[in-house]
């Protein structure tokens, strides 16, 4: 399951090493999370009581989570009572499997994507292309990185490394002569580039940042618009989410909305957020003919009952992202190609199994301004920490660490195991920064001598 | 009588810091505590049980368990330590919790007057994270270093981590010595930067080491005997 977002032990390190050496890429990213760190303080301070906000956000996101098969199937049925289809699916292939079946049957040739990170997770655009179809990013981040042949290093501004001159030089290629790198230039380019994929797209594939139980309705926040404009223009609406973004009523939403929007960007709200209730009813003079909510699993119902229930809590603000100091210095795509930074280090172990993304979990100073900033308080760091045990527990950290732990371990716990253990140690401390750990220490830092005489000695 | 207080060095403080526990302890003592310092005493097992290692760092925990009573507080001069102590130790260790404290919080509940030391210096101060975001302490430290004389400049993020994280440090050495970079950069024109965490302090004096950075000083020291010789 979700082979396509497992990660070898070595990456991490690897891409880390790459985003450090490139001096555009951090100046970039500093600016970027710095500007989404001062916007999101900023919002919150702007809440009466925030931290009553949050709680509340917290109280329905795991009450939800709790009951979760239940709200699922009021969703089904409001869904379906509205002329639309709800389609759960187990895994990756299955989901992309009902969405190339939807698009076949329509004989639709090019598909219009608004933002979603979950058809990421599946990468639904190669199994759209291996089928003949073509799918064009709609969201502005998601089309730079569409025609650079990247993936989202930021769930919530995906193409968040990428400055104005990279984007005109990208907008130039397509339109075959220069365009301005200025704001306004570029923005009018892209609605040019992509105007004509809404008009004449068979399909408009967005995802959901929440749907809701109640109503039946898949909520959509943008502040491009784009969400909107590919779910009412193509004949055919189908949005991607995973199961656990249902909320059982539009009151429930009304909170959570107050939350990502500020979390996630420092507005009080989007310009955009729309819910799509169903098809075009008689009528109406707008909307799709055909109303298909793909709600996907792919691992998540594993947390279910488990210690890690509270990840299903995520809303996708991107906050933990922003105040990260190591995603902040290595960029997203460290992480691996979907979900990065605090909330991608906890998730994708859980979704992959952490055999497949043993060096997430340790891609953390453990500083824990990731749970401090999460806006419905999921202990992130908390959940690194515990991953870390689950790693030595299921024998996933190398033995040699395990071995040298557990001497250590043994040495230290007895007063004098420690002052024989310390002595000989200072005696091989020439060596220390020739092997092993010291030596990684001191590729970079002095390694600090061991005193000649310790505290304890002094007394 | 004098009030007892109880000290713990903390392995990084006795084996590469002794001058700052010994820091420590003039505090204590001039502010007319009596200080003891329990022999038993080894480690709070903190490295094993960030790195996962739970059973490893019970057996080292349970030495803290066994040194320590419960009569009177017991001080540490580091930030990250006294978490280790306060959340997550009594836990591991099936104990019941300790009246713990980190040194600055200490001095500053107990109303302490620091002599001034730091007379016309410029420092500037770093947060180390779990003092700050898991211990709430950020005003303390900064009191004290100002009642010592100091003008303290503020770092441009002191809520960022400094990038040493135990063995997040060789796990991901280049990411966090960028992040010591970042840092220490961010000290401005500060005379030196002054910490209360053994850890931080080893990792950002150790870069300062090899890259001409400030001096990097330990909370203690600053208080005891100035920032600067």
């Amino acid at each position: 399951m979700s082979d396509e977002i497992a990660q070898p032990p070595e990456r991490f390190r690897q891409v880390a090493r790459r985003k450090l050496a490139d001096a555009h890429v951090q100046e970039a990213i500093d600016f970027s999370t710095q500007r989404l760190f001062d916007l999101r303080t900023a919002a919150w301070a702007g809440v009466e009581d925030i931290e009553a906000l949050r709680e509340q956000g917290r109280e329905i996101r795991s009450q939800t989570i709790a009951s979760l098969d239940r709200h699922l199937d009021v969703f089904r049925r409001a869904v379906e009572s509205r002329g639309g289809h709800v389609h759960f699916c187990k895994t990756a292939a299955e989901a992309n499997a009902r969405v190339v079946e939807i698009c076949r049957r329509v004989d639709a040739k090019l598909v219009a994507k608004s933002k979603s990170m979950v058809s990421e997770e599946i990468r639904l655009n190669d199994a759209l292309a291996e089928a003949g179809i073509r799918a064009v990013e709609t969201d502005l981040g998601e089309y730079i990185l569409q025609l650079a042949g990247e993936h989202p290093v930021h769930i919530v501004a995906p193409a968040i490394e990428k400055t104005k001159e990279d984007v005109a030089e990208l907008f130039s290629r397509v339109e075959g002569r220069p365009v301005e790198a200025e704001l306004e230039a570029l923005t009018k380019a892209a609605r040019r580039q992509l105007r004509d994929v809404f008009l004449t797209a068979d399909v408009g594939v967005t995802g959901a940042n929440f749907f809701v139980a109640e109503t039946g309705s898949v909520v959509l926040v943008t502040n491009e618009g784009n969400g909107r404009l590919c779910s009412s223009l193509p004949r055919v609406h189908v949005a991607i989410t995973g199961i656990e973004r249902v909320v059982p009523t539009l009151a429930d939403l009304a909170v959570l909305l107050r939350l990502l929007a500020r979390s996630g960007t420092g507005q009080k709200i989007t310009v955009y957020t729309t819910l799509c209730t169903g098809p075009r009813r008689e009528g109406e003079v707008d909307g799709p003919e055909e109303f298909h909510v793909v709600v996907l699993d792919n691992g998540r119902s594993n947390l279910l009952g488990t210690h890690y229930e509270k990840m299903l809590s995520c809303i996708r603000c991107g906050a933990c992202l922003n105040v990260c100091p190591v995603y902040r210095k290595t960029a997203g795509e460290a992480y691996g190609p979907v979900y990065s930074g605090p909330m991608g280090a906890v998730l994708v172990p859980l979704l992959v199994g952490l055999e497949r993304a043993s060096s997430l979990p340790h891609a953390s100073s453990l500083c824990g301004h990731c749970s401090a900033a999460c806006p419905v308080k999921i202990p992130l760091h908390e959940y690194l920490l515990d991953l870390r045990k689950d790693l030595v527990d299921r024998g996933v950290t190398s033995w040699r660490e395990r071995i040298a732990f557990t001497l250590w371990s043994y040495a230290w716990s007895r007063p004098w195991g420690y002052r024989l253990s310390t002595a000989v140690a200072r005696l091989g401390q020439p060596l220390g920064g020739r092997v092993g750990p010291g030596k990684v220490w001191a590729s970079g830092r002095k390694l600090p001598p061991l005193a000649r005489r310790r505290f304890r000695d002094r007394r | 009588m004098a009030k007892r207080v109880q000290l713990f060095a903390t392995c990084l403080g006795d084996l590469v810091l002794p001058d700052a526990v010994a820091d420590t302890q003039t505090l204590l003592l001039e502010a007319g505590y009596q200080v003891e310092f329990p022999r038993a005493q080894v480690c709070c097992g903190q490295p094993a049980f960030n790195a996962g290692h739970r059973a490893a760092a019970r057996r080292v925990a349970r030495t803290f368990v066994r040194a320590f009573s419960r009569e009177a507080p017991v001080v540490v001069p580091s930030g990250s330590c006294a978490t280790m102590v306060a959340h997550y130790l009594p836990e591991l260790t099936g104990s019941a919790p300790y009246d713990v404290w980190e040194l600055s919080a200490f001095l500053g509940r107990e109303g302490v007057a620091v002599p001034r030391r730091n007379e016309g210096r410029t420092l500037a101060y770093h947060d180390s994270c779990h003092m700050l975001r898991e211990l709430g302490i950020s005003e303390p430290p900064r009191r004290l270093l100002e009642a010592s004389g100091a003008t303290l400049v503020p770092l441009r993020r002191p809520d960022l981590c400094c990038g040493f994280g135990g063995t997040f440090s060789v796990r991901q050495p280049e990411v966090s010595v960028a992040m010591a970079d970042d840092k220490l950069a961010s000290a401005g024109k500060a005379e030196a930067l002054v910490t209360a965490d053994p850890g931080c302090l080893m990792h950002l004096r150790g870069r300062a080491a090899r890259t001409g950075a400030l001096p990097v000083v330990h909370l203690a020291t600053a208080l005891a005997r100035g920032a600067l010789p």
